[in-house]
């Protein structure tokens, strides 16, 4: 393997790692804002991370370009999507399981069985 | 390596297949279904198919995962009551009978991969007369050219149902409800870059699909996708009347295919006959606005769009 | 186990699960998602029976499955408006009686 590979393949070990990290986070951190806290900023510095790897082995202009383009888009998205689970969070006050709160409401509002 | 990928992945697929079906909220279940759709898109990248990886992604998991989530939101609002499980000797005789057709799906798949072997014939011919085509995707040439009656009926079954679903939800005066936009200033930030970026997204896809993987079902699924976020974010609203140009793209892709195929019979051609590579593209293009204006009137449950100004 | 194989064996079993589902879920929308999962198990099975993984050279079967992609949630979007309209008319979102379930 020539330098820049081992360079990729450190990279890409990093980003995993940070992934890795995030969805511990994720698993494992009790409310909906921790949660958020492991997963965006984790995931955003491994995807960086990976994007950064396959730029090296890549080997282009183009290819970094379009590699900067996903990691920028998917940053975009993963700032309004934290910030609107964010604000849904602190609205209900549901420090529990996002994927359970519709559980409750359903719950709630379709009524006992 | 490979194998443990692969492996990883079908272990995975299994794994949020009984998450989504079995057991859990209605709403969990949508959430596990959607990834599972993701997870279908790295199967598909895996099986050398990145066409089948991208429309199982936009339309798979994407567009289906929004309709769904939408059904479910209106059941919600509409105060449907939830039904009483199933007894408990339905679900041991259901255990048995999945069981049995697993064995049978295996046994059936097994047989089927150990019978063709590699290379069918049918892909061997294909693969020879794609060149004549002047395309390079060889899905895009079976789509359009070899097999394109098959296209034209599956457009005209995409339009067949809206126009059912229109029919099963009534006369449109109480729009269905859609739930509030949201209001918080980076989603109009965020709208605002990525609604334009689908439009060009979904055109490149039109134009990369006769060469590489790409074409108008995946790009149909993305001008959709955008349609979705617009209307997410209360640019865009259901609209109790549908306007002519609207009307015009949901037929688009059904005229255009069968109106050249028409004009190519009379000018003593076989039926359907695709003239060149511009006619292709004439006909993705159609297709692609087709797609993504069913697809936005499905999610929005209305006959029209109305594009009101901000709030 | 070759990788046909573990994606066919892997296809079996989502289709056993969704099937299973089908049978048991009282809910229609649940019910609808049995059936798009089931149907995602038998392209993963056509596709793979066709032919070679690493040629990739047989563009039929693959055509086939993204036809099937589109029909598959045309019906799924037409069964959603009955759905909805079900629930709007009756309040219901299950096809059976519940007085009939309880027994």
């Amino acid at each position: 393997m020539s330098v820049l590979e081992w360079l990729a393949a450190a990279l890409l070990a990093a980003g995993a790692f940070f992934f890795l990290a995030g969805t511990v986070g994720l698993l494992r951190f009790p409310d909906a804002l921790a949660r958020l806290h492991a997963l965006t900023k984790a995931d955003n510095v491994g995807l960086l991370l990976i994007c950064s790897g396959l730029a090296v082995l890549g080997g282009s202009v183009r290819v970094t370009g379009l590699l900067l383009l996903v990691w920028l888009l998917a940053m975009l998205a993963s700032t309004v999507s934290a910030h609107l689970i964010a604000g849904r969070a602190l609205a209900d006050d549901d420090t529990g399981d996002p994927l359970d709160e519709g559980a409750d409401e359903r719950a709630r509002s379709e009524g006992g069985t | 390596m490979n194998l443990l990928i692969d492996v990883l992945i079908a272990i995975g697929l299994v794994v949020l297949a009984w998450q989504a079906l079995v057991g859990g909220s209605l709403f969990r279940g949508i959430v596990m279904f959607i990834v599972f759709g993701l997870t279908m898109a790295l199967a598909w990248a895996r099986l050398g198919s990145p066409d089948l990886a991208m429309a199982e992604a936009a339309i798979g998991a994407g567009v289906t995962g929004a309709l769904l989530m939408i059904a479910y939101w209106r059941l919600r609002a509409l105060g449907a009551s939830r039904p009483t499980p199933r007894s408990r000797l339905r679900a041991r005789l259901a255990l048995g009978v999945g069981v049995l057709s697993s064995v049978l799906v295996a046994m059936i798949g097994l047989a089927a991969v150990e019978a063709i072997g590699p290379g069918g014939e049918a892909g061997q011919a294909l693969a020879a007369a794609l060149p004549a085509t002047g395309l390079g995707n060889p899905i895009t040439g079976v789509l359009v050219i070899f097999r394109n009656l098959d296209t034209l009926l599956e457009v005209a079954v995409l339009l067949a149902a809206y126009v059912a679903s229109r029919a099963a939800l009534g006369d449109d005066k109480a729009a269905l409800p859609l739930p509030p936009a949201q209001d918080a200033p980076l989603v109009g930030a965020l709208v605002a870059v990525l609604a334009p970026l689908t439009v060009l997204v979904a055109i490149y896809l039109l134009k990369a699909g006769s060469q590489l993987p790409g074409g108008a079902f995946q790009a149909g699924a993305v001008l959709a996708a955008g349609g979705v976020l617009l209307m997410l974010a209360g640019r865009l609203h259901p609209a109790p009347l549908c306007g002519l140009g609207l009307r015009i793209a949901l037929v688009a892709g059904t005229v255009v295919f069968s109106g050249v195929g028409i004009i190519m019979l009379a000018l003593g051609q076989p039926l359907l006959a695709v003239p060149g590579t511009w006619a292709v593209y004439l006909i993705e293009t159609a297709m692609m606005v087709s797609i993504g204006a069913t697809l936005v009137l499905l999610f929005a449950g209305s006959a029209g769009l109305s594009g009101k100004a901000l709030r | 186990m070759s990788h046909a194989e573990v994606w066919v064996v892997a296809a079996a079993a989502v289709f056993g699960i969704g099937l299973y589902s089908l049978l048991i879920a009282a809910h229609l929308l649940r019910q609808l998602i049995a059936i798009k999962v089931m149907g995602s198990a038998i392209f993963l099975v056509l596709v793979v029976a066709a032919g070679p993984i690493d040629g990739a050279l047989d563009g039929l079967p693959k055509a086939l499955v993204l036809t099937g992609i589109v029909i598959a949630i045309s019906a799924i979007a037409f069964a959603l408006a009955l759905l909805v309209r079900l629930a709007e008319v009756t309040g219901s979102t299950s096809l059976e009686d519940d007085a009939d379930d309880d027994r």
